[in-house]
């Protein structure tokens, strides 16, 4: 993957609505984002060649939406998959490109994850019992959601580390600041202050409401291209440096070793391929499904010394201002959630200077890294640039 | 030991090919692991084959009924997210961690603690529900000794 740095680029971001209830389906959703970044690019709909998605059984075909964009395209592709997959997907499509398959790839994520399927909710438990890798040692003691999953994780590490509750919050308060810079953030409008933050009951330990990410109905989508055709493109191209696509825990049953993720795996790959270390990172977009998962990835990914990382965040460096500004549109914790995807796109926008002149803008910032978490056991990362 | 009193709601744990020694051993008030004959790691959960080194020769042990362990991590819900943990709120999930085996980690609920006790190193035991006429489900108490 060394060899692809600076060679391919994302040359076109949009999103649908976001909202509690679309009163409409995925693919009208996948439609209005694809639309969204074909124009934001500059391209033609038949100009892409390959589509690609991932769902959990929750959206619509890649060859659907193709079909309705009038496009017939070479290569279609739908992979049952989450948190870590934005990064997956694009690394698939610029293999596929270099390969000469594709010449332009379209990845989107479309979802009702507020009046539809809702993520972690509501599923039989059997079936839970046979999907999860040791399901019948989870389920049957009341554990079926995320939170609660990697909420075991949470809790140890604070506790071996010094995070406390008050950490968390600091994590939320500071995407939720950026929030109020953000318009079409779904919490524009309603910030938060510790008090509150301290105040609100945990739903499943360590995480109240705040901690935990939005659920909404929306659609994103990305495309990809080389960096050859992306100057036939009317965007700015954001060049990718370096990415390790995919890593894995240990064990697919990952409550085996919770003292290890697979964030920790990826980040030594990611700075080698892109060529730079943390301190060369100026914006972040860090997958943020709970508050103490960007804590995690923090250490990880060495923006902080494991048992510092509670100092970093409550210094205000996650805010725009501080040493990382993350999650700048306000991060799935208070802007929207698609499963990882909105925050690539802030992620393209921040480095294309789209803000310019407004308080949204990280000044000058040049290199950014965003990072995918499906879970203590995948994860996948990419560090762009302007 | 605690009988159900009324028809059990919540997940009972599926029995297959790799795990049903294990529930099979539950079922009688026992713990038995999964060994690896030729690397001698524990797999828990139990597989078709040592999730450490790959091998097939992977073998049965015997743990008896006195299963000590302390609190690795936990988690507290608040709100039920399966059947029939309404009634039981707030729900202690727990990853116990053996005494005697302490590479192995075993997730359940803490019973009859009380939210403030519990803590990170709390030495819990392994106990036996009873939660239908023919199965039992092991869970943990806070450690008597």
């Amino acid at each position: 993957m060394g060899t692809i740095k600076d060679r391919y680029a994302i040359v076109g971001v949009g999103e649908s609505e976001r909202s509690r209830k679309s009163g409409t389906t995925p693919l009208h959703l996948a439609l209005e984002a694809a639309n969204a970044a074909i124009k934001d690019a500059g391209l033609k709909a038949t100009d892409i060649d390959g589509f690609m998605n991932y769902n959990e059984g929750d959206s619509c075909t890649s060859h659907q939406l193709a079909t309705y964009l009038g496009v017939r395209p070479k290569y279609v592709k739908d992979i049952q998959g989450g948190g870590a997959s934005t990064e997956m997907l694009i690394a698939d499509a610029v293999a596929l490109i270099e390969a000469g398959q594709l010449n332009t790839v379209l990845i989107y994520r479309s979802m009702n994850g507020s009046s539809g399927t809702r993520v972690g909710r509501g599923y039989d438990p059997d079936m839970l019992q046979g999907a999860l890798a040791g399901g019948s040692f989870v389920i049957p003691y009341g554990s079926a959601s995320p939170s609660q999953w990697f909420g075991m994780y949470a809790t140890r590490h604070m506790h071996e580390t010094g995070i406390t509750k008050e950490h968390l919050g600091h994590v939320c308060l500071s995407f939720y600041e950026h929030a109020q810079r953000n318009p079409k953030a779904f919490l524009h409008g309603k910030p938060l202050t510790m008090e509150t933050y301290l105040a609100t009951p945990d739903i499943s330990s360590p995480f109240n409401i705040h901690d935990s990410c939005l659920e909404l109905d929306e659609g994103n989508a990305i495309i990809v291209t080389s960096a050859e055709k992306a100057k036939d493109c009317v965007s700015k191209p954001v060049y990718i440096m370096g990415m390790a696509a995919r890593q894995c825990h240990p064990h697919a049953h990952y409550w085996n070793d919770i003292d290890q993720v697979a964030s920790d795996y990826v980040a030594e790959e990611l700075y080698e391929n892109a060529g730079v270390t943390p301190e060369d990172i100026d914006v972040a977009s860090i997958y943020d499904c709970f508050s103490w998962v960007v804590m995690r990835q923090l250490e990880a990914y060495g923006f902080a010394k494991r048992g510092e990382v509670g100092d970093f965040v409550a210094e205000g460096n996650l805010k725009i201002g501080g040493k990382l500004p993350t999650n700048t549109a306000g991060g799935m914790l208070s802007e929207g959630y698609t499963h990882g995807m909105n925050n690539a796109i802030e992620i393209v926008r921040q480095l294309r200077h789209d803000y310019e002149g407004t308080d949204r803008q990280v000044e000058d910032c040049k290199i950014g890294i965003c990072t995918g978490w499906a879970g203590p056991d995948i994860a996948g990362a990419m560090i762009l640039r302007n | 030991m605690t009988q159900a009193k009324t028809a059990y709601q919540k997940p009972i744990p599926l029995k297959d090919i790799d795990n049903a020694p294990y529930w099979d051993a539950a079922d009688q008030h026992q713990l038995a692991l999964q060994k690896c004959v030729d690397c001698t790691a524990y797999s828990q959960p139990p597989g078709p084959t040592c999730a450490k080194c790959g091998s097939e020769n992977v073998t049965w042990e015997q743990l008896g009924n006195d299963i000590k362990a302390t609190v690795y991590s936990y988690v507290v819900s608040y709100r039920p997210f399966l059947p029939g943990f309404q009634e039981e709120l707030p729900t202690i999930i727990a990853l116990a961690q053996l005494d005697k085996v302490p590479e192995v980690k075993i997730m359940g609920n803490i019973l009859n603690c009380e939210e403030k006790d519990l803590a990170i190193g709390m030495p819990i035991q392994m106990t036996w529900v009873d939660i239908t006429e023919d199965r039992a489900l092991p869970q943990w108490i806070p450690a008597t000794n």
